[in-house]
């Protein structure tokens, strides 16, 4: 008896196999003994392989066989970097390249105006042509 | 251009063990991946299908799974384990990518499904109450955490022992055992409510 065709019987006579016609309850208890002496895991874990299956599917080999063609056809990018975590690096070291560009680019463009504020401070014109500012001291020129 | 082995050559390495299928795929045998991919292949995609909950991620999963095979057969050890191990520990570690990768669709909005509806396959396939049985135990197992149904699924369709599984899983085998007991009483509990739901649909 299979598993079907018990429960086919369990709707047509009811769940209370010793009420069964004779030889329906020989059958099923035939086909419950296997599994009473069973360990309650192992049925669990055959009755999740049997709800597991997948129908078969033919193509397999030759839809591999095309994807390593493919593979094989064109270099592809290293496999970290198409994985999440790859993608997630590569932003990150993005952000980090373009925050330390930022920064120099900005410390580039301080450098005038640091003198553009001593100048200030030191009540000093600022030139027109662009040169610094900032009148070396003489006596300093003289220490040297 | 690679071409699909003759089915005299596929049926003569069907003979050889694993290992050897292995040894050979390293050396360029076309015909051993095509019998390693029937020996194993629909294992694979039972797990990967049921662990992943989505048939198309899960076909994708198997054909990356066997070019992975291709491409790194040569670094199998026998010494450190068995084959199948080894192909499941390769299917485990492309299930966790994919899932990321969907999560990740999901997260922009670029995906709306997630798992199949268990629920729905319920339905559809209560013509018998075998079927449904077996729906029941789908939708159950579509419902587990992702690592207990791993485990149950590594157990039940990939049939490796707990010390298989807690290689394939990176764990150890007492964290093993607590996924399967817990993924188990689950289950039985799942079924359980949903024998009670049918009795009070009935009565």
């Amino acid at each position: 008896m299979t598993r079907e065709e018990f429960e086919k019987n369990r709707r047509r006579f009811g769940d209370d196999i010793e009420a069964w016609p004779a030889p329906f309850r020989r059958q099923a208890l035939e086909f419950l003994a296997p599994q009473a002496n069973a360990d309650p895991d192992d049925v669990l874990d055959g009755l999740v392989r049997e709800a597991a299956l997948v129908e078969e599917d033919g193509a397999l080999a030759r839809k591999v066989m095309a994807r390593i063609d493919r593979s094989a056809a064109r270099p592809s990018l290293p496999r970290f970097l198409v994985a999440p975590a790859g993608i997630a690096a590569c932003a990150a070291a993005v952000l980090v390249a373009a925050t330390v560009a930022g920064y120099q680019v900005a410390r580039l463009q301080d450098q005038p105006q640091d003198s553009e504020l001593l100048a200030l401070a030191s009540g000093e014109r600022l030139p027109d042509d662009g040169s610094s500012a900032i009148i070396p001291d003489p006596g300093e020129e003289d220490s040297l | 251009m690679l071409r699909q082995p003759a089915a005299a050559a596929v049926a003569d390495e069907a003979s050889r063990g694993d290992d050897e299928l292995l040894a050979r795929i390293a050396a360029g045998s076309q015909a051993a991946l095509s019998a390693l991919m029937a020996r194993h292949g629909r294992g694979l995609r039972t797990f990967a299908a049921r662990y992943l909950g989505h048939a198309a991620d899960a076909e994708d999963v198997v054909q990356e799974v066997f070019v992975t095979v291709w491409k790194q057969a040569a670094r199998f050890d026998p010494e450190k384990g068995r084959a199948s191990t080894w192909l499941y520990r390769i299917t485990v570690n492309r299930c966790i990518d994919q899932r990321r990768r969907r999560a990740l669709r999901n997260f922009f909005g670029l995906d709306k499904l997630v798992e199949e509806p268990a629920a729905q396959e319920a339905d559809a396939e209560a013509a018998t109450a075998a079927k449904q049985e077996l729906a029941i135990v789908r939708d159950g197992l579509s419902r587990l955490p992702a690592r207990q149904r791993m485990a149950l699924l590594l157990r039940a369709v990939g049939e490796l022992d707990i010390g298989a599984i807690a290689e394939v899983m990176g764990a150890s085998a007492g964290s093993v055992e607590q996924l399967l007991v817990r993924g188990r009483r689950a289950l039985r509990d799942h079924l359980a409510d949903a024998a009670a739901g049918r009795e009070r649909k009935s009565s």
